[in-house]
């Protein structure tokens, strides 16, 4: 400890064990006051943050899709169980905590490895225990791969609104994307992200997000994103398309999208890597989806009509 | 910063000093980042402007209530973890009771935390006097953030993306530079120098100019 000096060389002033004590003490003083504040006002905000998140997310998925009343939708959560080189869905009545949960289990190469629709499941008994467990209790230990929507009305296929995440500039872009039944994109919403005020929050506006609408899935997955400045007349369509409240698209919107929808997204200024970042995320989520979903639908629609 | 510990000024004082004389942004010199990167807009100074308020009035009146208790050698730390504190709270409880105003506030809340301005203000004058002239220091300070927020935000949202508190007043950019950050530097120095040069008329040219040399 002697040969610490202090910058200007002057030896360094043995420490006191008292101060230090004293020191000591006030930081652990200071901590436990800020953790006991802190713990409490999480203790009594959580629930209502829970709730208003979840409420937040029913409106987004009903607003994209444009649901009337009557519409069912069914939540279906993925989960990668990389170990065992399968993905599990548990599928169930959006909204309703106590509906019965269904689950199938896909491996990686696409065959079904277990349903508790009963044709791999071993009997009815096994299947409501599985749907039990997976009701109480989250699978521990798995990856989630975000949740997907699959809405209906009138017995009719809606659409969909996927759960995605991708990585911004600072934080996670947590992102909506729906899907008409023809798996084209509906429109895309941000749900949470942590973008610079004025530069990378600009793609939640309306304007950038409408860039994706209209697009097929293949379109969607040869999408690129451009520096160049957004055509005058394409911004003034999105922006008429953006605060269109349902019902048929604007006419000028969908004359220009046959000359737009082949060209990259249109970056906002100063913000490239959080525009790249949302438009990778939507390209991976719907590229993804298209995937499973050519397994799961005859699981799913299979288990509707024999109910 | 001479006058610590001897009478308190008084309230209306306390209010000029941060709005005018001792602003943070334009004589100070402090929270020059946010400043920056915030002020695209009058909407966005004016949102993150009433955060620094309510983070700064609350910090300060923590500091002068605590300030008896806190060590001095380990009081920045402490003063931190007070402001983290305040921020998080503030963050969990509108996110929780107003997920509207939340979804518009939410990005500016969490920046606050390493703002200088609260911090030097917590140094300078919490520390040091009573509650109530902290109150007034921190109303006055974090209303001379907020104003000076609102004035940048509006040169530059004029210029760079022609409108006014969102109200579109020409149909072109005319300038785009002011809505990049580097045009954030140039407006706030422009406002300085118009600042500087509008003192100097007003005091017949006595007046020391801003301050400076603080960043963060």
């Amino acid at each position: 400890m002697s040969d610490l000096v202090h910058i200007d060389g002057a030896p360094r002033p043995k420490a006191d064990p008292k101060v230090i004590a004293g020191i000591a003490m006030n930081l652990v003083l200071v901590c436990a006051v800020s953790a006991i504040v802190l713990g409490g006002v999480y203790v009594g905000t959580e629930r209502y943050q829970r709730e208003a998140r979840l409420a937040g997310e029913r409106s987004a998925v009903s607003g994209m899709l444009a649901l009337g009343e009557g519409a069912e939708v069914t939540e279906v959560r993925q989960y990668l169980d990389a170990p065992k080189r399968e993905v599990r869905y548990l599928a169930k009545e959006y909204g309703n905590e106590s509906a019965p949960t269904r689950e199938f289990v896909f491996g990686l190469d696409g065959s079904l490895h277990a349903s508790t629709a009963g044709a791999v499941a071993s009997g009815a008994s096994g299947a409501a225990e599985s749907a039990e467990s997976a009701n109480t209790a989250e699978p521990a230990g798995l990856e989630e791969l975000g949740r997907l929507f699959v809405a209906k009305q009138g017995g009719a296929l809606a659409g969909f609104v996927l759960e995605g995440e991708s990585r911004g500039y600072k934080n996670r872009i947590r992102f909506f994307v729906a899907l008409d039944s023809s798996l084209a994109v509906k429109g895309v919403r941000v749900l949470e992200h942590e973008e610079d005020p004025g530069l990378g929050a600009e793609i939640a506006t309306p304007v950038f997000r409408a860039q994706f609408s209209g697009r097929t899935p293949d379109e969607i997955a040869a999408l690129g994103v451009t520096r160049d400045p957004m055509p005058e007349d394409w911004h003034a369509a999105l922006s008429a398309f953006a605060s269109s409240t349902g019902g048929e698209a604007p006419a000028e919107w969908r004359t220009l999208m046959d000359r737009e929808r082949t060209k990259p997204i249109y970056a906002v200024t100063g913000a490239t890597i959080s525009s790249r970042a949302l438009t990778r995320g939507v390209k991976g989520t719907v590229d993804h989806f298209r995937r499973r979903w050519a397994l799961l639908a005859p699981q799913l629609e299979g288990e509707g009509a024999s109910r | 910063m001479s006058e610590t510990t001897e009478r308190p000024p008084g309230a209306l004082q306390l209010l000029f000093n941060g709005i005018v004389s001792e602003n943070p942004v334009f004589r100070l010199a402090l929270s020059l980042c946010p400043a920056v990167a915030v002020t695209t807009t009058v909407a966005n100074g004016f949102i993150l402007g009433v955060a620094v308020l309510a983070v700064q009035v609350l910090s300060s009146l923590t500091v002068a209530i605590a300030r008896g208790v806190i060590h001095p050698r380990v009081r920045i730390p402490v003063y931190t973890i007070i402001i983290a504190v305040w921020v998080s709270a503030i963050d969990m409880a509108l996110a929780a009771f107003v997920p509207s105003l939340y979804a518009q506030v939410g990005l500016y809340i969490k920046l606050i935390v390493a703002f200088a301005i609260i911090i030097s203000r917590l140094e300078v004058f919490a520390s040091r006097q009573p509650l109530v002239p902290s109150f007034w220091d921190a109303v006055g300070m974090g209303l001379g953030f907020m104003i000076a927020l609102m004035v940048i935000g509006a040169l530059r949202e004029v210029l760079g993306s022609g409108s006014f508190f969102g109200i579109v007043l020409f149909k072109t950019k005319p300038l785009l530079f002011f809505a990049l950050p580097a045009g954030g530097f140039f407006s706030i120095a422009l406002l300085m120098a118009f600042f500087n040069a509008l003192e100097r008329k007003l005091t017949g040219g006595t007046a020391k100019p801003a301050a400076g040399g603080h960043h963060g």
